[in-house]
């Protein structure tokens, strides 16, 4: 491997990596809170990239149709939660597992409808490059590694700072209880599941650029963005925000030793993970409720 | 005492899991600022009958009136809203968050903000604010659960076992503060330390296999002894 890559890689990776972040977190409180399996989650995610690629097609702006999809992604999970969810969260996981697939199915079939199947390019936003330690990094990639921090930070801010964030909090540990102190906890899961659809779709959008839409783009990266919340510890934002890092770097470092590592090479580290802390980095046996 | 008076009362109460049924015919009344005790051996029924009355567990029949507002069917953080909270059993605080989180929580229906109150009965959680309630021995949680369950002011505190397994001065600390605590709020236990009920109630219901089988009223016969005869 050729070291001058090393900085670029590790830039592509953190990138990578940020928007793995962004969905994996949703889908962790989800899993967290509610005890779904939110496979739907990657259809937010595409619905974020088609919108950014369409507001940007009429807007001019690649940005506001980031904007757009992240709240097109919030809208449709809404509806999805109220009319699907709201049913089965008393449910086994796995039949929250079988239906949100159902849903993502479903939604591609939709997708094909409107755009087809033809994969769709989007203008990156910006074309600048900076100079890193004597290698040209697309100033883009910088953009949604930043952007994801403010996802960490306001995430940590929201669940720590505020009551709501609180007794979300409470609630990965027993909804009984928290319901039992008078807070209406259907309500706590919409918000929930409202975050989750809405950051899944602003993934969808920061990483248009750097693919280009296509109806199964959800199921491109479903592998990857699962490894990193099982690797992280069902529930734990600080476990999800490593292992991102970790999937993220594995992924584009792997792909510069030997191109195929980058489909293998995150499969082999989650399973060495797992066979030292099955419940992942940050799981704790607390979530065996 | 006429069912008006009463500010909780059940009244043909029948709750099943499935197909195996808990609680048969069970009525019980309770005064404003009394401290009535369900006694009972394990699995006679008693959480059941207080989750039933929270909202946690749906009846399949009786009714369950508050203050005239029939409760079931409600969901159960409507119940605690209005008035009706309940302490579990399990003792599990939300052991990530600290004391004073979990305090918050108590507070966050009600913006009932008044925690000099429950500094009052339970000095201790003071010194123990930033810590998580993960950490706190048995007796502290208890306290916590109690002080965040009395934030609000509630009408009825429905208490779940609250002495097991706790040390003697916790108990005899507990028992003094359910004395004070019923001047303002009807306490509705479920307790096996009978000398603890015998001492403090009012009146005492006995379950045993879901089904009432005796009410004692102070000033009869509110002893260890005739508690013990209908276990
Ligand atoms: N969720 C449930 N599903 C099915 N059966 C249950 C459930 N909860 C309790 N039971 C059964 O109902 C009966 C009454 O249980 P309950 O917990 O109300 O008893 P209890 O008087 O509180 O006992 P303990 O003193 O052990 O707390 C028991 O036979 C128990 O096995
Ligand atoms: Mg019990």
């Amino acid at each position: 491997m050729d070291p001058q890559l090393l900085p670029s890689g590790v830039i592509f990776g953190l990138s990578i990596g940020s928007i793995y972040f962004t969905m994996a977190i949703g889908l962790s409180l989800c899993f967290g809170l509610m005890r779904i399996i939110s496979l739907d989650q990657l259809l937010y995610y595409s619905l974020g990239g088609y919108i950014t690629y369409s507001f940007g097609v009429v807007t001019g702006s690649v940005w506001l149709g980031m904007v757009g999809g992240t709240m097109v992604a919030a809208v449709v999970a809404l509806a999805v939660e109220r009319l699907v969810f709201r049913r089965i969260y008393e449910r086994e996981i796995t039949f929250s597992m079988i239906t949100s697939f159902g849903v993502l199915i479903g939604g591609i079939g939709v997708i094909q409808f409107f755009w087809g199947v033809v994969p769709r390019p989007v203008a990156v936003p910006m074309m600048t490059q900076l100079n890193v330690l004597g290698t040209e990094v697309p100033v883009y990639r910088l953009v949604v590694i930043g952007v994801a921090a403010l996802v960490y930070a306001g995430i940590w801010v929201f669940l720590n700072r505020t009551i709501t964030g609180k007794a979300i909090r409470a609630g990965i540990e027993n909804v009984e209880h928290v319901e039992g102190l008078g807070i209406n906890v259907s309500r706590l899961f919409t918000l929930t599941f409202v975050i989750a659809g809405a950051l899944s779709g602003l993934a969808g959008g920061l990483h248009a650029p750097l693919i280009m839409v296509y109806p199964q783009m959800g199921l491109e990266v479903l592998a990857f963005v699962f490894m990193v919340v099982i690797i992280g510890g069902l529930g734990s934002i600080k476990g999800t925000l490593v292992s991102a890092l970790i999937v993220g770097q594995v992924v584009s470092l792997g792909s510069l030793v030997y191109a195929p590592l980058a489909q293998m090479a995150p499969f082999a580290a989650m399973l060495l993970i797992l066979l030292v802390r099955p419940t992942g980095l940050f799981g704790s046996a607390l979530l065996k409720r | 005492m006429t069912a008006s008076d009463a500010i909780l009362n059940v009244s043909d109460l029948n709750v099943a899991y499935g197909e195996s049924k808990v609680l048969f015919g069970v009525g019980l009344r309770v005064a404003p600022s009394a401290i009535v005790a369900c006694v009972g051996r394990n699995g006679a029924g008693k959480t059941t009958l207080l989750k039933s009355i929270a909202g946690f567990v749906k009846p399949r029949s009786g009714t369950v009136s508050f203050g005239g507002t029939d409760l079931v069917g409600r969901a159960s953080y409507d119940i605690a809203k209005l008035g009706v909270k309940y302490v579990p059993q399990d003792k599990k605080v939300f052991s990530d968050l600290t004391v004073r989180e979990n305090l918050e929580l108590g507070s966050y229906s009600t913006q009932d903000y008044d925690w000099e109150r429950v500094y009052g009965y339970f000095p201790k959680l003071r010194q123990l604010l930033d810590r998580k309630a993960g950490y706190l021995s048995g007796g502290e949680r208890q306290m916590l659960m109690i002080g965040r369950a009395i934030l609000g002011r509630p009408q009825v505190l429905l208490v779940d076992e609250p002495t097991e397994g706790l040390a003697p001065s916790i108990v005899t600390h507990l028992k003094d503060v359910f004395r004070d605590l019923s001047s303002s709020t009807a306490l509705v236990i479920v307790e096996q330390n009978l000398p603890l009920v015998c001492a403090i109630s009012s009146k005492v219901y006995a379950l045993k296999e879901g089904h009432i089988v005796a009410e004692l009223s102070r000033g009869e016969s509110i002893t260890v002894d005739a508690c013990e005869r209908y276990l």
